[in-house]
């Protein structure tokens, strides 16, 4: 179709009975473009901050694979997304101005023919959610790394995962994605991000525990070289290095990088040890057995263990069983459903460290008690329990 | 991604009911209207023999405008969410809810 002219459109305001005295003297002209039908376009609403990163540059990425809702990450944080319809025509129009940006340029032409590129009757809304970590750990624990003499390493290539691998499967953003590499103690192997097999990484390390013992260190000046020295011949020095940055924290005085143990670490890691090997344990027993077996200087205490076991006071002899949260399902209603299912009644005290994950930015544990569970007296103590009958 | 250099600026025009083409050969090239702002900056659009009257709205939302990049499926782990570009941002939108004026192109004269 032929453009539309200035002599036209000068008829139509006539026709209109509009007065061109009272308009601005730029008209739009406004058309379909070729690939407007083609739905190709689409819209995404921008939460705050969202529209700043595109402008300087940053990328967003989709992420979800066909089984999977899609979630958008920018660099550090990730959003569920919904589709919103609306009862109204959205049409995008590139090159359109506005009365200010009009009235900005006096020397601008007085007919604009603009192409409106796509139309819509939706758009894609964003909602901050909490990323989708746990297929981390689960794409990691698929093949654990069990050391240098495990011959399943030099056979296999398949389920080991490299930095890209794990950008383009986790259905979160980069930051998320590799502050929880670091939570979980995964390091990288020849390019591969590798999660220790637990007996291996105990067995390590016992090696340094042992060997702080023999040298009298104190827990908290543990130094690096004598470590990588002495341990070299047993163990690869990454490895040693490794999980004393798991389980200590790095400084550096007069030059030389020491470790700092961490004791609450190291305990509860002995005492994942002691406890999976049997469903549950006498609560007096398990304690003696614990402080015996952490290394000397260090002292147990059951709040290590948060999130980690959970102790039954209501049988006699008391027991405790380990129970992992990162066992746990990763949706809400799934993992309340899940525990209920353990134990009909809970404390809050008893059951935060196992829902402290669920809260979303600014919500807390009481506001999750609420929605997904009922509260009742109990020997005059607040329990918890579910809102629907177990089955 | 959001891609080197700046990215364009659109507005968004929002009006009731749907949009529908008068030829069979469908939407591409055809007019929808013509667009004037009074000298007070409130948008006026003319439709066919229809009026309607607007108002300029800053979002307080703006909206990316994301692009299919269609072509070869490939056998990527990400699937076919990934494959999408954004082409503009808009932060303005010219909002039409007001019921369209007809224009009345010819009224028989008394007699």
């Amino acid at each position: 179709a032929a453009m539309r002219s200035r002599a036209e459109v000068d008829v139509t305001l006539q026709t209109a009975k509009l007065n061109p005295a009272e308009l601005l003297p730029a008209v739009h002209c406004l058309s379909f473009g070729p690939q407007a039908g083609g739905g190709e376009c689409c819209l995404l609403q921008l939460e705050p901050g969202l529209c700043a990163e595109l402008e300087a540059g940053h990328s967003l990425v989709i992420r979800g694979e066909k089984d999977e809702h899609a979630v958008l990450c920018s660099k550090d944080k990730t959003y569920d997304m919904k589709i919103a319809d609306t009862s109204n025509m959205l049409l995008f129009v590139p090159g359109c101005k506005t009365p200010e940006e009009l009235n900005a340029d006096p020397a601008s032409c007085n007919i604009i023919h603009s192409q409106i590129a796509g139309f819509s009757n939706n758009y894609w809304e964003l909602r901050r959610c909490r990323p989708k970590l746990k297929k981390l750990r689960k794409l990691l624990m698929e093949d654990p790394y069990d050391g240098p003499d495990s011959q399943k390493d030099q056979t296999s290539t398949f389920s080991k995962y490299t930095t890209e691998d794990l950008l383009s499967l986790i259905q979160a953003s980069e930051e998320e994605i590799f502050h929880q590499l670091q939570v979980i103690d995964a390091c990288k192997i020849e390019g591969y991000w590798r999660i220790l097999n637990f007996d291996y990484e105990m067995k390590l390390l016992n090696h340094v525990t042992q060997l702080i013992d023999s040298e009298s260190w104190p827990l908290s000046k543990v130094p690096l070289c004598p470590c990588l020295e002495e341990l070299g011949s047993l163990e690869p020095r990454e490895m040693v290095e490794h999980i004393l940055v798991s389980y200590g924290r790095k400084y550096v005085d007069a030059g030389e990088v020491f470790f700092e143990m961490r004791e609450d670490k190291i305990c509860r890691a002995i005492a994942q040890m002691l406890l999976q090997n049997a469903v549950k344990f006498n609560l007096s027993e398990f304690e003696e057995v614990w402080q015996q077996s952490v290394p000397e200087g260090m002292t147990t205490r059951l709040d290590q263990l948060q999130g980690l076991a959970l102790v039954d006071k209501s049988s006699r002899p008391e027991t405790i069983f380990l129970l992992k949260v990162e066992d746990l399902p990763e949706d809400n209603q799934e993992r309340f459903n899940s525990l209920f299912g353990i134990r009909e009644k809970w404390t809050e005290v008893d059951i935060t460290p196992y829902i402290q994950d669920l809260c979303a930015e600014k919500q807390t544990v009481g506001a999750l008690l609420t929605k997904y569970a009922r509260s009742s007296m109990l020997n005059g103590v607040k329990v918890y329990n579910s809102r629907r009958p177990i089955s | 991604s959001g891609g080197t250099g700046a990215l364009a600026q659109w507005v968004l025009v929002e009006l009731q009911g749907e949009v529908v083409p008068r030829q069979s050969e469908g939407l591409a090239g055809s007019l929808l209207g013509d667009l004037h702002y009074t000298c007070e900056g409130i948008p006026v659009l003319i439709v066919g023999h229809h009026i309607l009257y607007g108002k300029v709205v800053q979002l307080e939302k703006p909206f990316a405008v994301l692009v299919k990049r269609g072509g070869a499926p490939q056998p990527s782990p990400a699937g076919p969410h990934s494959h999408y570009t954004v082409t503009a941002l808009i932060k303005t939108k010219l909002l039409f809810k007001t019921r369209p004026k007809p224009i009345i192109t010819h009224v028989p004269k008394k007699v």
